[in-house]
C-alpha cells in the first residue's frame, strides 16, 4: 500500500537500537569524569519526625570523605509545579516519610561513602504520622505542611451539566466504592546524575555546571536547578544520555539530581549518584492508592445519562504533580463517551509516604478503571452487550465535550469494532468453558497538555534544523529520547518532510546548551508537539531549498517534489538517480559509514559538477539542491516551533486547564482470561488491544507501546501493589515488587486504527499512555465473565479473587486482614508493629556487632 | 548497596576448606552458588571477615548414581543440573521438579542443591536493607529483640523458603557434614530445627557436602506444586511436595512434606498412614489436605496472607495427591 510517503508509515528500527542491542550506548551511571567522587545518600528512618540536629563531624573525619552537605547547603524550595514549591533537596527541619532525604556522604568510593553515612549523628524528635489518607484529612494537628490544612494537598469540586436531573432521567443507577492500590513505575534504569562545574575562565571561580541525568524533562531540570543552586539557566547544562526507561519516574526533578550538583559544588569536584533500587521506590513519584466512589446512571437504551465520582488520592508527602493528577481524574471522565452530567468531587490528601506523581496514564487510569468495570456492571443490569453499552454511548466529533475538552479525531467505534471481530466477541461471549471469560474495556489519553505546567506562553517544543553541505540534515531538539521511539520519529518527520533518505538524518537531542527548549517526554506529548515542530522547522529548511533549486531549474518552487533523495519538478521522471528506483531505501545508521559517505560524496561531487556543465534539468540530487540552497542562501537552517491552538485549551472553571489537549487518543480491548476457582489465581491468555494513533509513523514502534502498556496494564491489574506496614514500604525491590515475567506475558494482538488528526504531524496522535488504561477493567470485566465476580479493587491478587468467590457462594468466608498468631496482642494485629510507635528508636540493639566494635575511628585500618 | 569488604577464601579441596572453617569459624560465610548470600551481603544482613568459595572443589560437584546405594549429589551441584538431570527425572522426579521451579533459569544456573538446603529463613521484616531495618527498629533475627510477625513472642518465625528441600524430605534423603570432628550424616528430617533464627543443625565449622537419595525412595510417581504470584523468580508462598507408590490402585506408600509456610520444611508424616492401603479419590486427598493444611502455620513473614497460604496448602496437597494417583 502506497499512502504517498516513502519513510513514515513504514516499520523502522529505532536510531539507537544497536547501541542498546550491543551494550555500547552510555547511560549516566557509564559515565565518569577525571576525579570524580561518588555521593551515598542518608535517609529518614522515620515517616514524620523533626530534625533538631545534624552533627556530620564524625563522617567527615573518615578519611576518603570530602563532603558531607545537608539541606542547608541548598535551602530553596523547589518542585515540578509553580503551586507545589515543597521540596528541598535535603530535609531542612523536616522528614516527612520514611526514606526522605536527610544527608548526602560525598567520597571516593561507595564502600567509605557508605560507611561514613553510619557516622552522620540526627537527632529526631517523632511527629504522629499518618498513612491512611481518609483519614489523614482528619487531621487538626502536625499537619504534614504547615500552610495544608487538614493535610489536603487540594480539592476540585466540578459540576457540569445537571448531574442530579441526569440521574433522575436514568433507568438503572449504579453506585460503589473502587480501590487502586498503588504502583511504581520500576523502570530498569535507577535515577542517576552526574554533576560537574568547570572554571569560569575571567574570575577562575567555579563557573559553569553541567548535568548529566536521567530525566524525562532536561529544561525543568535546568529550571529547578537554577532556582535552588541560584545560577542563572545560562550557567547550567544538562545533558541525557541515553534513559533506560521512564514511564513517569523521571518526568520531574528527583532529589538526586539538585543533590549531586549540590554536592558537586561543595566537594569542588564531579560528583555522581546512582540511587540503588531502594532509593528509586522511596523517590517513587508513582500512581497513589486511589479510592473511587462513582455512581453511574443509564437509561434502558443504554445511554448514560450522568455520572457522579469522588476520588481521594494518597499523594504520599509533597506535591509533585498531585495537583494535575487530581485534575485529571476528573478531567478525563470526559472525552471518551458522550456524557452529558458530570459531577465531580477530588482531594489530593497528603500522606507520611514517598511522593504519587506521574505515571503511564497519568490521573486517568484508576477512575477508568473503576468506570469501565461500572458501566459493564450497569450494561448486565440492563441486559444490553457490554460491547454495545460502549457503542451506544460514542460521541460525534468534532465537538466540544460538557467539561470543555475540543475533539476532533475519534478513532474509538473503529477501534471497538475491530477488537470484537478480532476477538470472535459475538460468537464467544458467554460460550467459554466455565471458568474462562471475555471482558471489553475502552480508554483513552491526550497527545500533550494544552496548557503548559509553567503557565508560560512560550512554545511547547522548538527544533532546530541545519542541513550540511554533503545533504547531512542535523536535527537539534530538546525532546527526550526516553526509550519511547523519540529520536527515531524526528528522524522520519524530518526526513519525510525533506525527501530525504532515514540515513542522512542525526538527531541531536536533549542538551540544553545545543538544542531549543522543549518542555520534555512526558504526557505522551513528543510526537505530537515536537512531531509537528520537527515538521514545521522541516518545511521552512525545505522552502529554502526549492528556491533554490527551482532557481536552476527554471520552475516555480511549488512545482517542485521531494522524495527519495531527488528533487524533481512534478510530473518528470523522478528517480533517474538511483540504480533500483524500487529497492529499500538505506535506512540504517550502519549504512552510513564514514567511508560510504565520503566515497559517496567524491563520486557523487564530479558527477554534480558534470551535470552543472550540462545546464538545467527536470531534476536534482538531494545533494545537488542542497549545494544549491547554501550558495544561494549563504547557510542553510530552519526553525519550527509548536503552541496548542487556543481552540484546544479548555474551559474557563477553576481547574480547567487540565485535561484538554490538541488531540485524543483511543484504545479498546478485549482480555481473555481463565480463573482458578479454587485458588483464585488468573491467567490472561489473549489480549486483543486496538489504539487509534492517528497515524503510525511507525507501525512497529506503535505496536511494542500497545503490547507495553497492556503488559503493564497487566501488572497493576493482577500483581502490582506497594504494600506499606505504618509507613514502611513492605516491598521496596523487584523481587517482591511482582511486575510480570515473560512467563505471565500474554499474546497481545496490536490493532492499529488510524484516524488521521487533522492537527498532529501527518495526522499523528499519541501512542504510549491510552491504551494502559483499558487493560485493567477489561480484565476485571473478563473475570466476571468467567467467574460471576466483580472485583472493585486492584491488584486482583488470587487472595482477593478467592475472597470474592467465597462471598458470592457465601462459603466459609476468607480473613484478609492482619494475620494470624492468635497469641499476639489486638493492637500489633492492628497495624504491622513497626517500633517507633513505642518510643523504640531506629538505633541498632545494644548485642549489635556494628555498635560493639565502636564508631570507627578516622581513617580506617584497611 | 555495596558489598561490604571481606577477605575471599577459595580452598581447592573439603579438606582445605574444612581447615579454613576451623580456623575463621564465626567469622566466615560460605558461598556456593551466592544467589541467597550476596543479596543478604549487601543488605548487610551479614558482615563476615571471611567468606569461602566452594565453586573450586571439583568433587562438590556432580550427580552420582551407585550401585544398590542410592543416588549422592554434590551440595554445590546446580540446580539446572538437577532439574535436568534425566536420570533425576526418572528415578526422583519430585525432585527435579522441584528444582525446576526455584527462582528463574539463571538463578538455577548459580543456585545450588546445598545452597537450597541451607537457605536462610526469610521474612519482609528481615530481607531488607540496613537503612530499611533502621527504620523498623531492627527485628529478633538481626540486630534487634522482637519480632513484628508475632510481637510479644521471644520466637523467631522467619520462614523457610526452599523448594527442593520438601522433595528431598519426601525422599528420606540424608546429608553428609563435615567438620573437625570428621564426617556425620545425618536424616535431613532432622536438620533443621523449626527455629527461624537458628534455623538448622550446621556448625559455624561445618561444611554440608553431599546429599543422598536411598534406593528405596527410588521411583515413587512425584508431584511438586508451589504458590508464588508470578511464574518465575519468586520464592515459594507454599510449596506442597507429594511422592506415591502404588500397585494395583491402592497406595503402597506415600509421603507428604510442605515448605514455606514454617520455619523449617516439614514431613507431613501423619499423611503416609491415612493413605497407606487405600485408593486415592476426591475426599481421601481432602482430607490429607486439611492435615496439611493443620500443620501449616504461616504468618506475615512473606506476600498475601497468612490465611490464603494456608488455604492455599489445603488445596495443592489435594491436587498434588490427587496429581500422584492418576496415571
Amino acid at each position: 500500500m502506497d499512502n504517498g510517503f516513502s519513510i513514515i508509515g513504514k516499520p523502522t528500527a529505532m536510531v539507537d537500537a544497536a547501541y542498546k542491542t550491543t551494550g555500547s550506548g552510555k547511560y549516566t551511571d557509564d559515565l565518569s569524569l577525571p576525579g570524580m567522587l561518588v555521593g551515598k545518600i542518608l535517609h529518614s528512618p522515620y515517616p514524620h519526625a523533626h530534625i533538631k540536629s545534624i552533627d556530620t563531624t564524625r563522617a567527615e573525619k573518615l578519611e576518603g570523605v570530602v563532603a558531607v552537605v545537608i539541606g542547608k547547603d541548598a535551602p530553596n524550595p523547589y518542585g515540578i509545579l509553580p503551586v507545589g514549591h515543597d521540596e528541598h533537596a535535603l530535609a531542612l527541619d523536616k522528614v516527612r516519610y520514611v526514606g526522605d532525604h536527610v544527608a548526602c556522604v560525598v567520597a571516593v568510593d561507595d564502600a567509605t561513602a557508605d560507611k561514613a553515612l553510619e557516622l552522620i549523628d540526627v537527632e529526631y524528635e517523632v511527629l504522629p504520622a499518618y498513612f491512611d489518607p481518609e483519614e489523614s484529612m482528619k487531621a487538626e494537628t502536625h499537619l504534614i505542611h504547615d500552610n495544608k490544612t487538614h493535610n489536603i494537598e487540594k480539592d476540585y469540586h466540578h459540576v457540569f451539566g445537571d448531574p442530579e436531573k441526569g440521574f433522575a432521567e436514568a433507568d438503572h443507577v449504579a453506585e460503589a466504592r473502587f480501590i487502586a492500590n498503588e504502583v511504581t513505575h520500576a523502570a530498569m534504569e535507577p535515577h542517576s546524575t552526574l554533576a560537574s562545574f568547570e572554571l569560569d575562565p575571567h574570575t577562575g571561580k567555579m563557573g559553569r555546571l553541567t548535568v548529566w541525568s536521567s530525566t524525562q524533562v532536561p529544561y525543568y531540570l535546568q529550571h529547578k536547578l537554577s532556582l535552588v543552586l541560584e545560577m542563572p539557566m545560562s550557567q547550567i547544562r544538562v545533558i541525557k544520555p541515553l534513559v533506560g526507561g521512564g514511564f513517569g519516574g523521571k518526568s520531574e526533578v528527583i532529589p538526586l539530581e539538585i543533590i549531586a550538583a549540590v554536592a558537586a559544588r561543595k566537594a569542588n569536584a564531579p560528583v555522581k549518584i546512582t540511587y540503588t533500587r531502594e532509593e528509586v521506590f522511596w523517590a517513587h513519584r508513582g500512581r497513589p492508592r486511589t479510592i473511587i466512589d462513582l455512581k453511574t446512571g443509564v437509561r434502558n437504551d443504554g445511554r448514560i445519562t450522568s455520572v457522579k465520582a469522588r476520588v481521594v488520592q494518597d499523594g504520599g508527602a509533597y506535591c509533585s504533580y498531585g495537583v494535575v493528577t487530581i485534575l485529571y481524574s476528573g478531567a478525563l471522565l470526559g472525552a471518551l463517551y458522550d456524557i452529558p452530567n458530570i459531577q465531580y468531587d477530588g482531594y489530593r490528601v497528603l500522606t507520611n509516604k514517598p511522593a504519587c506523581g506521574a505515571m503511564r496514564g497519568h490521573g486517568t487510569v484508576n477512575v477508568r478503571f473503576a468506570f469501565e468495570t461500572q458501566l459493564d456492571e450497569l450494561a448486565a443490569e440492563i441486559d444490553m452487550d457490554p460491547a454495545e453499552i460502549r457503542q451506544r454511548n460514542l460521541l460525534t466529533p468534532p465537538c466540544v465535550t460538557v467539561n470543555g475538552l475540543r475533539v476532533q479525531s475519534y478513532g474509538l467505534p473503529e477501534c471497538i469494532a475491530r477488537t470484537v471481530e478480532r476477538s470472535g466477541w459475538k460468537q464467544r461471549k458467554g460460550k467459554l468453558a466455565k471458568g474462562r471469560g471475555l471482558g471489553i474495556a475502552c480508554s483513552h489519553y491526550v497527545s500533550g497538555a494544552a496548557n503548559s505546567i509553567i503557565r508560560s506562553d512560550m512554545p511547547h517544543s522548538t527544533v532546530n534544523i541545519k542541513i550540511d553541505r554533503d545533504g547531512g540534515v542535523v536535527v537539534y531538539t530538546g525532546a527526550s529520547e526516553i526509550g519511547q521511539g523519540s529520536d527515531t520519529m524526528t528522524a522520519q518527520i524530518a526526513a519525510e518532510a525533506l525527501g530525504c533518505s532515514l540515513a542522512r538524518v542525526r538527531v541531536i537531542a536533549a542538551d540544553t546548551d545545543l538544542t531549543p527548549i522543549d518542555i520534555g517526554s512526558y504526557s505522551s506529548r513528543v510526537t505530537f508537539m515536537a512531531g509537528n515542530a520537527t515538521l514545521r522547522a522541516a518545511e521552512e529548511v525545505k522552502k529554502r531549498i526549492a528556491a533554490a533549486a527551482a532557481k536552476k531549474m527554471n520552475c516555480a518552487a511549488d512545482d517542485l517534489l521531494f522524495r527519495d533523495d531527488v528533487v524533481s519538478k512534478r510530473g518528470s521522471a523522478p528517480h533517474a538517480m538511483k540504480n533500483n528506483p524500487g529497492e529499500e531505501e538505506e535506512t540504517t545508521q550502519a549504512g552510513a559509514t564514514v567511508s560510504g559517505r565520503v566515497e559517496g560524496q567524491i563520486l557523487r561531487g564530479s558527477l554534480q559538477q558534470k551535470r552543472k556543465d550540462e545546464g538545467p534539468k527536470d531534476w536534482m540530487t538531494f545533494e545537488e539542491a542542497v549545494v544549491a540552497a547554501i550558495d544561494f542562501h549563504g547557510a542553510l537552517s530552519g526553525t519550527g516551533s509548536y503552541a496548542p491552538p487556543q481552540e484546544a485549551r479548555g474551559g474557563k472553571h477553576k481547574g480547567a486547564g487540565v485535561g484538554p489537549s490538541p488531540a485524543y487518543s483511543y484504545a479498546a480491548q478485549v482480555a481473555e482470561v481463565s480463573v482458578d476457582e479454587e485458588t483464585g489465581e488468573v491467567t490472561v491468555h489473549k489480549v486483543w488491544a486496538a489504539h487509534d494513533c492517528g497515524r503510525a509513523l511507525n507501525p512497529v514502534s506503535v505496536e511494542g507501546q500497545i503490547i507495553g502498556s497492556v503488559w503493564m496494564g497487566m501488572g497493576q491489574a493482577l500483581t502490582e501493589e506497594m504494600v506499606w506496614k505504618d509507613g514502611m514500604l513492605m516491598n521496596p525491590g523487584l523481587l517482591e515488587y511482582r511486575s510480570p515475567s515473560s512467563v505471565e506475558s500474554p499474546e497481545v494482538e496490536p490493532i492499529i486504527v488510524e484516524s488521521i488528526d487533522p492537527e498532529g504531524p501527518f495526522g499523528a496522535k499519541e501512542c504510549s499512555e491510552g491504551s494502559l488504561a483499558a487493560t485493567i477493567p477489561a480484565i476485571a470485566n473478563a473475570i466476571y465473565d468467567a467467574v460471576g465476580v466483580r472485583l472493585h479493587e486492584c491488584p486482583f491478587t488470587p487472595e482477593r479473587v478467592l475472597a470474592a468467590l467465597r462471598a458470592k457462594k457465601n462459603a466459609k468466608p476468607l480473613n484478609l486482614t492482619e494475620g494470624i498468631d492468635p497469641t499476639a496482642p489486638v493492637r500489633f494485629r492492628e497495624h504491622g508493629g513497626s517500633l517507633w510507635f513505642r518510643g523504640k528508636g531506629p538505633q541498632r540493639h545494644a548485642l549489635d556487632p556494628s555498635r560493639r566494635e565502636g564508631p570507627e575511628p578516622a581513617g580506617g585500618a584497611d | 548497596m555495596s558489598l561490604p569488604q571481606f577477605k575471599f577464601l577459595r580452598p581447592r579441596t573439603v579438606d582445605e576448606a574444612v581447615g579454613d572453617l576451623a580456623k575463621h569459624a564465626a567469622k566466615v560465610r560460605i558461598l556456593a552458588g551466592g544467589t541467597d548470600l550476596i543479596p543478604s551481603m549487601q543488605q548487610k544482613l551479614f558482615e563476615p571477615e571471611y567468606v569461602l568459595d566452594l565453586r573450586r572443589i571439583p568433587g562438590l560437584r556432580g550427580i552420582r548414581s551407585q550401585a544398590n546405594a542410592g543416588v549422592e549429589i554434590g551440595a554445590a551441584t546446580p540446580l539446572s543440573e538437577i532439574e535436568r538431570s534425566s536420570f533425576l527425572q526418572g528415578h526422583y522426579s519430585v525432585l527435579s521438579q522441584a528444582a525446576a521451579t526455584v527462582a528463574s533459569p539463571l538463578l538455577r544456573n548459580m543456585g545450588t542443591v546445598g545452597g537450597n538446603i541451607c537457605l536462610d529463613t526469610r521474612c519482609l521484616w528481615y530481607n531488607q536493607s540496613l537503612t530499611w531495618r533502621k527504620g523498623c527498629g531492627f527485628c529478633i533475627k538481626k540486630d534487634g529483640d522482637l519480632c513484628h510477625v508475632a510481637p510479644g513472642g521471644t520466637k523467631c518465625w522467619a520462614v523457610f523458603s526452599g523448594d527442593t528441600p520438601a522433595a528431598l524430605l519426601c525422599l528420606e534423603a540424608e546429608v553428609e557434614i563435615v567438620g573437625p570432628e570428621g564426617v556425620r550424616r545425618m536424616p535431613l528430617a532432622q536438620f533443621y530445627t523449626g527455629i527461624g533464627d537458628n534455623y538448622r543443625k550446621l556448625q559455624p565449622n561445618e561444611l554440608l557436602t553431599r546429599v543422598f537419595l536411598p534406593t528405596s525412595s527410588a521411583d515413587y510417581h512425584g508431584v511438586y506444586r508451589k504458590l508464588r504470584v508470578r511464574g518465575s523468580i519468586d520464592y515459594p508462598l507454599a510449596g506442597v511436595a507429594v511422592v506415591m507408590k502404588r500397585s494395583n490402585g491402592h497406595v503402597v506408600d506415600a509421603r507428604l512434606a510442605i515448605t514455606a509456610v514454617n520455619p523449617a520444611p516439614m514431613l507431613v508424616k501423619a499423611a503416609s498412614g491415612i493413605l497407606a492401603g487405600k485408593m486415592v479419590d476426591d475426599s481421601l486427598a481432602e482430607v490429607v489436605g486439611d492435615l496439611a493444611a493443620r500443620t501449616a502455620k504461616p504468618l506475615t513473614t512473606s506476600a498475601l496472607t497468612p490465611e490464603y497460604r494456608r488455604e492455599m496448602i489445603r488445596v495443592f496437597t489435594k491436587r498434588a495427591v490427587l496429581a500422584a494417583a492418576s496415571n
